[in-house]
């Protein structure tokens, strides 16, 4: 499925109605950086282990990722640009409200969806996430070519089949632009952060997760790269969203 | 009821990856694992990823132990499935312990553009 809202940038989508529907609300999965759905969650057991708690999944591919349209100027990235794409989901979707799970730049618009329309959001879950500036040390007009931790993700992303790193430089400035910040914090939900135990991007997550009244899960032994599909998290979330 | 012992190779995980690190069971020697639940936490240089259980079965063998890296095609697991669910023929792939598996390999190699 697909939405293009009005700046002309299709988001495509898929839409997980489980056999037997568990009465919860749609839970809204959001990627991480040069990934996609497919890739991030589908492959990482996510969207079995939702249809076994008979969990409803809608799953975009954000703008500049997977199937959906990847334009390569930084000026159609800017966090708001996201938001607007996944609420235009949620309306085409008939989805009132949802659970926002993220993982990585996933995470951070979770957080940018629940601060601009709580009224969709029921709770949020920040994976592999932290407040630090994720392109810290990064130079932007050429990702990928330092060692930080964003040229890292960068240099391995880019070289995957079907990403564009023209588009995906222009997402990262994009997102740069606009640096995160936990002020306001997301408070007037259940908010959930977890992350691996060697993730460096999601470094200050327990604060954070104080600073919101939320709880936080560290996943033993687990890296920003291979967090997303271990058992630990994923039950964590069902466990989240369930009760 | 009568049991016949199949063994699941690591799978072509897709583009031109040769092997996979194993990150994490889902299951352990003995415990009956249902078709499609998870089998097994892998990582590759590109990503993780959970693959599901081929077969209905119980689990005889783990080959790999964990952070041990697999190559594709080499055994995974070996599962006890009923007489009469095992395959007669390649719906799943049963591979016989004589047959070599060098021509997948070939395959895989990354692409050289």
């Amino acid at each position: 499925m697909s939405t293009n809202p009005a700046d002309g940038v299709t988001t495509r989508y898929v839409d997980l109605r489980p056999q037997t529907p568990g009465g919860g609300v749609p839970v809204l999965l959001l990627h991480g950086f040069g990934t996609d759905f497919g890739m991030n969650w589908r492959a990482a057991g996510w969207t079995q282990a939702l249809e076994t708690a008979g969990l409803r999944v809608i799953g975009p591919d954000l703008r500049g990722h997977g199937t959906s349209d990847k334009p390569a100027d930084s000026s159609f990235y800017l966090p708001e640009h996201f938001v607007a794409d996944l609420l235009s989901v949620l309306d085409e979707s008939g989805v009132d409200e949802v659970d926002a799970v993220g993982y990585s730049m996933g995470s951070r618009l979770a957080w940018e969806l629940a601060l601009t329309a709580p009224e969709r959001v029921r709770r949020v879950v920040l994976g592999g996430f932290g407040p630090k500036n994720a392109f810290a040390g990064t130079d932007l007009s050429d990702p990928g070519s330092g060692d930080t931790p964003f040229d890292l993700v960068f240099r391995t992303v880019a070289a995957l089949p079907g990403n564009d790193p023209a588009a995906l430089a222009a997402c990262a400035r994009g997102q740069a632009s606009r640096p995160f910040s936990d002020e306001p914090p997301l408070t007037g939900f259940p908010v959930l952060l977890a992350a691996g135990a060697r993730d460096p991007l999601a470094e200050g997550a327990a604060a954070l997760a104080e600073r919101c009244g939320g709880t936080h899960v560290e996943i033993p032994k687990r890296d920003h790269a291979n967090a997303v599909s271990s058992k630990v998290f994923r039950q964590a979330v069902l466990d989240f969203l369930a009760d | 009821m009568a049991e016949e012992n199949i063994t699941f190779a690591l799978p072509d995980l897709g583009e031109g990856l040769v092997e996979a690190t194993v990150l994490e069971w889902q299951v352990a020697v003995g415990e009956t694992v249902e078709r499609n639940a998870p089998l097994v936490e892998v990582e590759t240089t590109k990503s993780a990823v959970v693959i599901p259980s081929p077969k209905e079965g119980r689990i005889v063998e783990l080959h790999a132990d964990e952070d041990q890296v697999v190559p594709v095609g080499d055994p995974l697991v070996t599962f006890a499935v009923r007489a009469e669910d095992a395959p007669q023929a390649g719906i799943v792939g049963r591979v016989p312990d004589e047959e070599p598996r060098p021509a997948r390999r070939v395959r895989l190699k990354p692409p050289t553009d």
